[in-house]
């Protein structure tokens, strides 16, 4: 019982049971003493271990710790302590208690050893999450809670499909390594995951929700559904060449759109779907060091992201809105925000001594090193749009831009300010000291960021970035407008679908219904009396509420006849 | 602030600083078929950067861009 209570994942979920009982008061401090009990369990269970428990028939491994699912649980822990950091002056039980069985759905998914209990917190990540869109309570965050919830159930549906398949092929549920093979469960499955992966196309359930979450819920929704699922894929898929070619492609489409965006949330959200390219394509490479880099970047990713959430989050909450039209000339106002802000902007730009630097340049060599020179380059254009519009465009059209904003600024809370230096923190040191992650990775190769050749490939590229976005800088900023995407599909399908499956349908009982009445009408009527139509020489009309004698003496008869043959049988 | 002069200034510097190292340390010319381009980098970013906003300008203007009460 001891053992199954310090699984992290369970101990968040238990936490967040707990919770509603603390006094409000204390809500807040004591959510975060559940991430750093979940953060020191992962800390002092070693490599190897494993917790197994019966359920049903089957033997479930609800705990498996080697290093690949180690540096996931450490960095989980860490963003859902900096992210309840960020929370901390929330009232809102129903988000606080969401929010950790969110956060503690994805420890159980990255520690679980066994594909039943991996489906079972996946939905838990998907229900609990979709609270955190729907806490913003506008007729906008409804909408896209409901398109994000709906996505994930298909998403978890395929992938419980696919282990069912699976199970029946192979009578195996360890979450193990599959071959390159594309059967009907490992397609199923891998479908499943990339869903969540937000892979292209079936990404626009990220973009639509998070800029639509409230502020504290896209921090944690910016680190957990899109990780746990590459680590999935690192764990399940890797190598499988296909998402080589779909991470490039997805690295590319995610700072299109993030320049083409007028929302700043709504730029990193696109943007992660960036960024989740670079680690699929890692994926798809599949050579130890391309997964370690997968690994390391994911880790990083969830740092600088978050830290960027948490800084945009910081503007919305302090002036009411996030699009960019709205804002800039606001560095007077908040220069604190903008420069722990940019120290997430440089690292996940790969600027040197960010964090960034150390896992995006891992990725990109390891392609190098797999001989994709295609993809490495591919990598390489969307650094450039990384830089681009997360780096200099969002800040620019936020702080700067404008010569004076008389927008009114609201005083942010100290505890928003912690969190964001605890990750900025977090991102300088791994810039600085990058073995102190490198040693966590699955795999031991051996990896130096620091080489003129990285240092001259980066700062050259960065450079040319700033002068094309100097010279062209007048063409990115403007109105909100709504960025058609494929979502298109299914949001303007609405309609479409609902005359299908909805009116048409009612329509066709309506009429079947109709018909059985008009049926059920006829024969009552022809046969109250069928002597009024049996006997052509008669002229009476049959009313159904008519009184017909003829009948009576039929019916009187029959009544007779069961009644005497009842007092025969008695006797 | 005089930002034209800091942006310029900080991009040449950059720039020059990168071409020294490039012509004097590295010595990796052979690895990628692009590595005996000098200053390849450079011009890559510069082009690549240009290339995505005039894309992304492109798609907007032609294809993507609807009002924001397009699906109201």
């Amino acid at each position: 019982m001891i053992e199954f209570l310090a699984i992290p994942g369970v101990i968040l979920i238990v936490g967040a049971l707990i919770l509603p009982f603390i006094p409000e008061k204390l809500r807040s401090s004591v959510f975060l003493l559940f991430p750093l009990a979940s953060l020191y369990v992962v800390f002092t269970t070693a490599t190897g271990y494993s917790f197994s428990m019966d359920f049903l028939s089957y033997r479930l491994h609800v705990m498996e710790v080697d290093k690949l699912s180690r540096v996931f649980g450490i960095i989980f822990s860490i963003t859902a302590f900096v992210a309840g950091v960020y929370a901390h002056h929330i009232k809102d039980l129903g988000q606080q208690v969401n929010a950790l069985v969110y956060a503690g759905s994805a420890l159980g998914v990255t520690f679980a050893g066994d594909l039943l209990t991996l489906i079972i917190f996946w939905e838990l990540m998907a229900v609990s999450s979709t609270w955190l869109i729907w806490a913003r309570r506008t007729k906008e965050s409804d909408g896209a809670g409901m398109r994000y919830l709906i996505y994930h159930v298909l998403g978890g549906g395929l992938l419980l499909g696919g282990i069912i398949w699976h199970y029946a092929d192979t009578g195996s549920l360890a979450v193990e390594t599959l071959s390159q093979n594309y059967t009907i469960a490992n397609v199923l499955m891998l479908v499943g995951v990339c869903v969540n992966a937000a892979v292209i196309p079936l990404h626009t359930w990220l973009a639509d929700a998070y800029p639509k979450a409230t502020i504290t819920g896209a921090v944690f929704m910016s680190a957990f559904t899109t990780k746990s699922a590459v680590y999935v894929l690192i764990r399940v898929f890797p190598g499988w060449e296909l998402l080589t070619w779909f991470g490039a492609a997805m690295a590319i489409y995610g700072v299109v759109y993030a320049v083409i965006c007028k929302d700043i949330r709504e730029i990193l959200a696109y943007h992660i779907i960036s960024q989740v390219g670079f680690m699929v394509c890692g994926i798809g490479i599949g050579t130890e060091m391309a997964l370690n880099g997968a690994t390391a970047h994911a880790y990083s990713h969830i740092l600088y992201k978050s830290l960027l959430f948490m800084g945009t989050g910081a503007v919305l909450y302090a002036t009411g809105t996030s699009k960019i039209v709205n804002l800039g000339g606001l560095f007077k106002k908040m220069p604190y925000t903008f420069g722990l802000y940019m120290v997430g902007a440089l690292s996940i730009s790969g600027i040197p001594l960010f964090n960034g630097y150390i896992s995006k340049s891992m990725t990109i060599s390891a392609a190098g090193y797999a001989h994709m020179e295609g993809a490495q380059l591919m990598l390489l254009l969307a650094s450039v749009g990384t830089f681009l519009s997360v780096g200099l465009k969002l800040p620019w059209f936020t702080w700067f831009g404008k010569k004076e904003n008389d927008i009114e600024v609201r005083k942010l809370p100290v505890n928003m300010y912690i969190a964001m230096s605890i990750a900025a923190f977090a991102c300088i040191f791994y810039g600085l000291f990058p073995n102190t992650l490198y040693a966590y990775l699955p795999f031991d190769t051996k990896y130096d960021p620091f080489t003129i050749y990285h240092f001259v490939e980066t700062m050259q590229i960065s450079a040319m970035t700033l002068a094309g976005f100097w010279l062209l800088k007048k063409k990115l900023g403007g109105e909100l407008i709504i960025a058609l995407d494929v979502d298109w599909f299914y949001r303007k399908a609405a309609p479409a679908t609902r005359l299908v499956f909805v009116t048409w349908i009612d329509n066709f009982y309506d009429r079947v219904e109709d018909g059985v009445l008009a049926i059920a009408g006829f024969l009552t009527e022809k046969f109250k009396n069928p002597m009024t139509w049996l006997n052509p020489f008669t002229d009476r009309k049959n009313k159904a509420d008519g009184y017909s004698p003829a009948m009576d003496v039929v019916m009187s008869f029959i009544m007779l006849t069961f009644v005497v043959i009842a007092i025969l049988y008695i006797l | 602030m005089n930002w034209n002069k800091a942006i310029w200034t900080t991009v040449t510097v950059i720039i020059l600083i990168t071409l020294g190292l490039e012509f004097t340390y590295l010595s990796d010319y052979d690895s990628h078929w692009w590595n005996h381009i000098p200053a390849f980098y450079a011009i890559y970013g510069f082009l690549c950067c240009l290339a995505i906003i005039y894309f992304a300008k492109f798609l907007a203007k032609n294809i993507v861009n609807r009002d924001i009460h397009y699906y109201d």
